[in-house]
C-alpha cells in the first residue's frame, strides 16, 4: 500500500538498492492483501467498536436510547445471568473432566499399533465433521424419553423399567449428563488426534529402553508418555478450556437451555437476549452486548489463571 | 509402520491383552458410530415405527418415501441447493483469500506487517459470541444483501479466513525464495510469481484449505439462520433441518426429520471419507502455526 513512500524516505544505505530490487510489486502485494484486509475490518473489527457502542444503551433493533449505567446495574442484579455463568462452568468443568481423559486413553490405545488403527482413528475423528446443530438434533432423538433409543436399549438391557424411562432431556437431574454426553462424542477426536500426533514423535527408543528396564504399561504412560506429551496437553488444554466456554450451538438445539434454565450456558442466554426468537419477547441488544463483554472477559479470565497454573506447574516440574 | 510391526515379537499374554485392547477400541468405534448408524438407518423406517421406539436400530420395513418427502413437501431441495452454494461459495473465496494474503505476509516486507498480523491473530482470540452477528446482520439489510446467500458466504469467508491465512503463510515460508528469484530474474512480476509459482507449489495446503472451508460453509449454522429468519427459500440444510425440529407438532414429523438429518450428514462423511488425511492434517498442521 505505502510501501513506496517509506523506501523512499529511508536513508540511502548499500544495501537499499538491493532492497528495492526485491521489494518491487508493492502496489499488487497490496491489492492482494486488500481482499483480507477488508474482511477483516468488516467481519471483526466492525462488530468489536459496534457491541462498544452499544454497550450503554437500550437497542431493540429500532430505536436505541441512552440510559447511562442501567445496563451495568441491572447486569449485577441480574440473577439469570449469574446462575448461566454458574452454569458455563459447570457445564465446562463436566466436559473438561470427561473428554480430555478419554481423548488420552483413545490415543495411547491407537498408538499401540493395533491392527485397524488408522481406521479407529478416522471412526473416532468422523463426529467432529458433523455440524454442531446436526449432531444436537440425533441426540434429541437418541435422548427422547417416550420413543429414544437410549431408553429402548437400556429398558431391553433390564436396566430401566419401560414404566419410568429416563427424561434425559426434561428431567433437572439428568440433562447435564445428556448435554455432556453429546458435547464429547462431537469434540473429543479432535483432541485425540492433537495426542496421536504429539505421541508419534516420541521416539521409539524411549519405550524400547523402558520395555527393558521392566516397566510395565502404567507406568510407560505416567513416567513416558505423559511428562514427553506435557506441552501438546498444555495446548490441548487451553484448546479445550476456551472450546468448552464457547459452546452453545449444539446446547441449543438439544435443550434450548431447558429444562427451565438448567442447561442455559451464558453465550446461550446471550442469544437469545439479542435475537430474541420466544415470541412477545423483544430484543435487548445494549445488554447484551454488555453481557457479551462480561462473557468474553469471563472466557479471558480463565485462559489467563489457566496459563498461569501451567506455567506453576512447570516451574515444579 | 508395518516394518516395525513385524520385527516386534509378543508373547501369548501380550497378544491376549492386545486382543482385548482390539475389542474396546472396536466397541468404543460402535459407540461413536452409533448415533450416525441410528439417524441413516432410522430415515428409512415408517413413522410408525420411529414413533413407538424401542432398541431395534434397523428398520423392519425399509421405505423411501421419507426422502421423497423430505425432497419435495420440506423443501430440502431448496436447502440441499442452498448448502451446496453456500459451502462451494466459502471455499472458493477462503481459497483466494487466504492463499493471496498468505503469500504477502510471507514473501514482502512492509511497514505496519507485525500490526496488521497481530490484528489477526487477536480476533482469533476475542470471542464475544453471537452479538457479532447482529452488526453485520443490519449491514447486510443496509447494503441489501440480506435477498441473497451472499452476505452469509462473504460473512462466512471472513470469520474464517484468519486460520487459512496462518496455514498458507506458514506453507509459504517453506516454498525456497530460490524459486521467486529466479522467476523474478526472467520477467515475473509479484502477481506472475504468485499465479505461476507459489500457487501451483501450495496445492496441499491449498486442498486442506478447501476442505475445512467446505465443512465450514456446509456446518454455519447460527449465522445463516439468522439471516434467512425471514426468507425460507434461502436457509441451508442445517437450518432447514432444525426449524422443522421447532415446528411444532411435536414428534409428527420424525421420519422426515430423520431424512433431512441424513441429507445433511451423508454429504459431508462422504467427504471426510475420501479426503480424512486433509482434515486430520489441516488440524495439526493448524495447531503448530496457529
Amino acid at each position: 500500500m505505502s510501501t513506496k513512500v517509506t523506501y523512499t524516505d529511508r536513508p540511502a544505505r548499500p544495501r537499499d538498492k538491493k532492497m528495492r530490487l526485491k521489494e518491487s510489486g508493492g502496489v499488487s502485494a497490496g491489492l492482494m492483501l486488500l481482499p483480507s484486509i477488508i474482511f477483516l475490518c468488516i467481519c471483526s473489527v466492525y462488530p468489536f467498536i459496534w457491541i462498544f457502542r452499544y454497550i450503554c444503551y437500550n437497542y431493540n433493533g429500532f430505536k436505541a436510547t441512552y440510559t447511562g449505567v442501567r445496563n451495568f446495574t441491572r447486569m449485577w442484579g441480574d440473577a439469570k445471568f449469574w446462575n448461566s455463568v454458574v452454569t458455563t462452568f459447570e457445564y465446562a468443568g463436566l466436559k473438561l473432566i470427561f473428554i480430555i481423559p478419554l481423548a488420552l486413553i483413545m490415543a495411547v490405545l491407537l498408538n499401540q499399533k493395533l491392527k485397524g488403527s488408522s481406521l479407529f482413528r478416522g471412526v473416532y475423528f468422523m463426529p467432529t465433521v458433523i455440524s454442531s446443530s446436526i449432531s444436537g438434533m440425533i441426540f434429541t432423538f437418541i435422548f427422547a424419553t417416550g420413543n429414544g433409543v437410549l431408553n429402548g436399549v437400556l429398558t431391553s438391557l433390564g436396566i430401566i423399567s419401560p414404566q419410568a424411562p429416563i427424561g434425559w432431556l426434561t428431567d433437572v437431574g439428568v440433562v447435564m449428563a445428556a448435554v455432556t454426553i453429546m458435547s464429547v462424542w462431537g469434540g473429543f477426536g479432535n483432541y485425540m488426534l492433537y495426542f496421536v500426533t504429539g505421541m508419534t514423535s516420541i521416539s521409539e527408543d524411549v519405550y524400547e529402553s523402558s520395555r527393558i528396564d521392566g516397566a510395565n504399561a502404567f507406568q510407560t504412560f505416567f513416567r513416558i508418555t505423559l511428562p514427553m506429551l506435557a506441552p501438546v496437553l498444555k495446548v490441548v488444554l487451553m484448546l479445550a478450556i476456551t472450546g468448552a466456554f464457547k459452546d452453545y450451538e449444539a446446547i441449543m438445539v438439544l435443550t434450548d437451555g431447558g429444562p427451565g434454565t438448567r442447561t442455559n450456558v451464558m453465550f446461550l442466554y446471550i442469544y437469545k437476549l439479542i435475537f430474541a426468537n420466544e415470541a412477545g419477547s423483544q430484543a435487548q441488544i445494549g445488554y447484551g452486548a454488555l453481557l457479551s463483554v462480561a462473557a468474553a472477559i469471563i472466557v479471558g479470565g480463565v485462559t489467563i489463571i489457566y496459563n498461569l497454573v501451567a506455567r506453576k506447574l512447570d516451574d515444579v516440574v | 509402520m508395518a516394518k516395525n510391526e513385524s520385527r516386534i515379537v509378543y508373547s501369548p499374554t501380550q497378544k491376549a491383552i492386545r486382543a482385548v485392547l482390539w475389542v474396546v477400541l472396536a466397541f468404543f468405534a460402535f459407540l461413536v458410530i452409533f448415533p450416525v448408524l441410528y439417524i441413516v438407518l432410522g430415515s428409512f423406517k415408517e413413522n410408525a415405527e420411529l414413533l413407538r421406539g424401542g432398541s431395534n436400530i434397523f428398520p423392519s420395513q425399509w421405505v423411501v418415501k421419507n426422502y421423497t418427502d423430505a425432497w419435495e413437501q420440506a423443501n430440502f431441495a431448496v436447502y440441499t441447493k442452498n448448502s451446496i452454494l453456500l459451502s462451494l461459495g466459502v471455499m472458493v473465496g477462503s481459497l483466494i483469500v487466504s492463499s493471496m494474503a498468505g503469500y504477502v505476509f510471507s514473501r514482502k516486507t512492509f511497514p505496519g506487517k507485525e500490526l496488521i498480523y497481530s490484528i489477526f491473530v487477536m480476533f482469533m482470540f476475542i470471542n464475544v459470541g453471537s452479538v457479532s452477528l447482529r452488526p453485520l446482520y443490519e449491514l447486510a439489510i443496509q447494503m441489501k444483501m440480506n435477498k441473497s446467500l451472499w452476505a452469509v458466504i462473504l460473512f462466512s469467508i471472513g470469520g474464517g479466513q484468519a486460520t487459512y491465512i496462518f496455514l498458507c503463510r506458514g506453507y509459504v515460508n517453506s516454498v525456497p525464495r530460490e524459486l521467486d528469484e529466479a522467476a523474478r530474474i526472467d520477467g515475473c512480476g509479484f502477481f506472475r510469481i504468485y499465479w505461476n509459482i507459489i500457487l501451483p507449489m501450495l496445492k496441499p495446503v491449498m486442498a486442506t484449505i478447501a476442505i475445512l472451508s467446505f465443512r465450514q460453509g456446509w456446518n454455519e449454522y447460527i449465522m445463516p439462520m439468522v439471516f434467512t429468519m425471514t426468507n425460507p427459500n434461502l436457509r441451508p440444510l442445517t437450518v432447514g433441518v432444525n426449524l422443522l425440529k421447532n415446528a411444532g407438532d411435536g414428534a409428527a414429523a420424525w421420519n422426515i426429520m430423520f431424512a433431512g438429518a441424513t441429507i445433511a450428514i451423508i454429504p459431508i462423511l462422504i467427504v471426510f471419507c475420501c479426503f480424512s488425511r486433509f482434515f486430520m492434517g489441516g488440524l495439526t498442521a493448524g495447531a503448530v502455526k496457529g
